[in-house]
């Protein structure tokens, strides 16, 4: 590394996972103007969406950075203190409801008291975090997309960026499709996957750099392209959800009054509510479905709703897992059911949709993580590496994305302090952390409650067995009183005579294996 | 209107909804998805139109004959490129500044 590079670092992407790389590399004495971070959005934040929640206090250590975020940052909306969480099915919602005291972070409480929670606006939040990434000194280009990245000895006109994700010409269908890349020299493709990546490419131009760090986010077409991830040229709909949501306007005195919200005042920041719901609301839309498209016959969308307080707008939607998507279904009707399903309608009441939009969301488990994390001299981070966490009721990636980005930017400061920014240094500092963090460990942790979670049962009979049951034990029509566990197995009776899907996956030995599945959340 | 529910007779008003969001549109020339629509006509699942969230692709489902993609009204989700297994789409971002713009995100 005796050649000058233009930069230290070149960081793609300024979301949370590009920004934390940037500011961790800053506090670990690397200088601004040797930082350059670029963005294909303009302003910064406008390509992004989330659902969405922010999870945890990593922001706390880039305080020099961004002082009092919690406060200052604008896309950080609302302290969470009140959770739902319940299943919707088309007529019944049944939600289990908490309001901590401790998650207010104002001490006085058992529990330790903090606030870790908060809806976000990520177009606002990361226009915010873009100014301080300015004040800080970094170099920060908005409206910048990355054509290619640049290898050592390979002549960058020698292929084109859609060369590595598109398909052939003469591809064959479903499995028997072939791409582009495939028809590509063998010598030529060999650099591509497997070179030392030294710099970027942009309209033709080059920018060098020791470290390239990629955190494009979930639609990362560099990760596919350079073969960080192995199997994104193959179909990946199997580990993809999408997310569908309108931001809504209510006005935030409104917020405060419906949701029983604090308001917020000089110290602390308005607190608000989250939830998130297993939805079995299309039952009828897909057997309406399944009769005009029999190819996909039984497949039922495997959804979860989601509805989450902002100062002034609530942030309403729907993910979908891609691969339970039957034909016949439109991605933003099963939004519109979910809208009009009556407990979500009477919260949205009188408000004005402003935004509308669509995001895909990574849900890979540890089985499916891109094969390598490094190159030399670059790395993937955050959602681009498919580091979220998804268990079916919760989706937490915005924290994963801020920690990956610190233990990149310590890793990557360490391997240039050393002179080697090989994939193998790289690896044995920022692979090595990312497999011994919190990210890991909870995947590992997790992944038998995400098996369950995901359980088709559990977007189909299991929430309408739930609120029929609820509906009735609290119910009081003038006749005599049955207790619960008669009303369980009377409903479940009548919902296994109504149909075959349910006499089928209500059966005793079903709902055994359901329960003992459910012990591991 | 849980009648409606049962009825499943929603149907998310797709034009308004994109309506409410800002785009910076780039020329034809620089379309960033392109799909090669000849090879639809012996797709079987039309997995692109059920998955886009835009509605860019209109296809039997609409009553057409032929896939009628337009791009000018992409979220640049991807979802289409993820659902497409018959070859015919080829996905990159827009170029630095086009596309869309998203204000709260």
């Amino acid at each position: 590394m005796d050649e000058e590079t233009d930069f230290d670092v070149i960081i793609i992407g300024a979301g949370f996972a590009g920004a934390s790389t940037a500011f961790q590399l800053l506090k670990e004495g690397i200088e601004g103007d040797r930082i350059l971070i670029v963005d294909r959005g303009e302003p910064i934040g406008s390509k992004n969406l989330t659902g969405g929640i922010l999870w945890g206090r990593e922001l706390d250590d880039f305080e020099e950075y961004l002082g009092n975020w919690e406060m200052d940052c604008p896309g950080i909306e609302r302290a969470i203190n009140h959770k739902k969480v319940g299943f919707l099915s088309s007529e019944d919602a049944l939600f289990v409801e908490g309001r901590f005291a401790s998650w207010d972070g104002t001490g006085g409480t058992d529990e330790p008291s903090q606030r870790s929670s908060w809806s976000v606006l990520r177009a606002k939040a990361d226009a915010w975090m873009a100014e301080k990434m300015e004040e800080a000194g970094i170099f920060v280009m908005a409206g910048m997309k990355i054509d290619q990245l640049h290898i050592d000895g390979l002549d960058h006109e020698s292929y084109d960026c859609r060369d590595l994700t598109d398909p052939a010409e003469d591809s064959g269908k479903g499995a028997a499709q072939k791409w582009k890349v495939d028809n590509l020299p063998k010598e030529l493709v060999e650099k591509i996957r497997n070179g030392t990546i030294s710099g970027i490419v942009q309209d033709g131009e080059v920018m060098t750099s020791k470290v390239v760090v990629i955190a494009e986010g979930s639609n990362s077409v560099l990760t596919r392209g350079y073969h960080f991830d192995s199997m994104l040229h193959a179909q990946s709909k199997d580990d993809m959800l999408l997310g569908v949501k309108e931001v809504i306007h209510l006005g935030k005195e409104k917020i405060d009054e419906r949701f029983n919200c604090f308001a917020g005042d000089g110290e602390r920041p308005p607190s608000g509510m989250a939830m998130e719901l297993a939805l079995s609301l299309y039952r009828d839309m897909a057997h309406d479905a399944w009769e005009k498209y029999p190819n996909t016959k039984g497949l039922y969308p495997r959804c979860g709703g989601f509805f989450y307080t902002n100062k002034e707008t609530v942030s309403c939607g729907i993910i979908v897992q891609l691969k339970s998507l039957p034909e016949g279904l439109h991605t933003y009707d099963l939004y519109q059911a979910f809208k009009e399903q009556p407990a979500i309608a009477a919260l949205i009441e009188g408000g004005e949709a402003i935004e509308y939009g669509g995001h895909l969301c990574p849900e890979y488990g540890l089985h499916r993580m891109p094969h390598r994390f490094t190159r030399d001299g670059a790395l993937v981070v955050g959602d681009a590496a498919g580091l979220v966490f998804a268990n079916g009721m919760q989706i937490q990636g915005m924290n994963n994305a801020l920690h990956s980005g610190k233990l990149a930017g310590k890793a990557i400061a360490k391997c240039i302090a050393d002179g080697d920014v090989s994939a193998k240094a790289l690896d044995a500092t920022y692979t090595k952390s990312l497999k011994s963090s919190y990210i890991f460990r909870d995947l590992k942790r997790f992944e038998p409650a995400t098996k369950f979670l995901n359980n088709p049962a559990n977007f189909t009979w299991v929430p309408e067995l739930v609120g029929k049951t609820a509906n009735r034990v609290f119910r009081e029509i003038g006749e005599e009183k049955v207790p619960a566990e008669k009303v369980l197995r009377q409903v479940r009776k009548e919902m296994r005579a109504e149909n075959k899907a349910n006499k089928k996956g209500m059966g005793l030995f079903g709902m055994l294996k359901l329960a003992l599945m459910g012990r591991k959340l | 209107m849980s009648e409606s529910i049962k009825l499943g007779l929603f149907t998310y008003d797709v034009k308004n909804g994109l309506g409410l969001i800002g785009y910076n549109v780039d020329e034809h020339e620089h379309a960033h998805i392109i799909v090669e629509t000849s090879k639809c006509n012996d797709c079987s699942h039309m997995m692109c139109v059920w998955g886009c969230p835009a509605q860019c692709y209109n296809f039997r489902d609409q009553g057409l004959e032929e896939m009628k993609f337009q791009y000018e009204d992409c979220v640049e989700c991807g979802t289409c490129y993820i659902m497409c297994d018959q070859g015919a789409v080829s996905w990159n971002h827009p170029r630095g500044g086009f596309g869309i713009t998203y204000s709260q995100g």
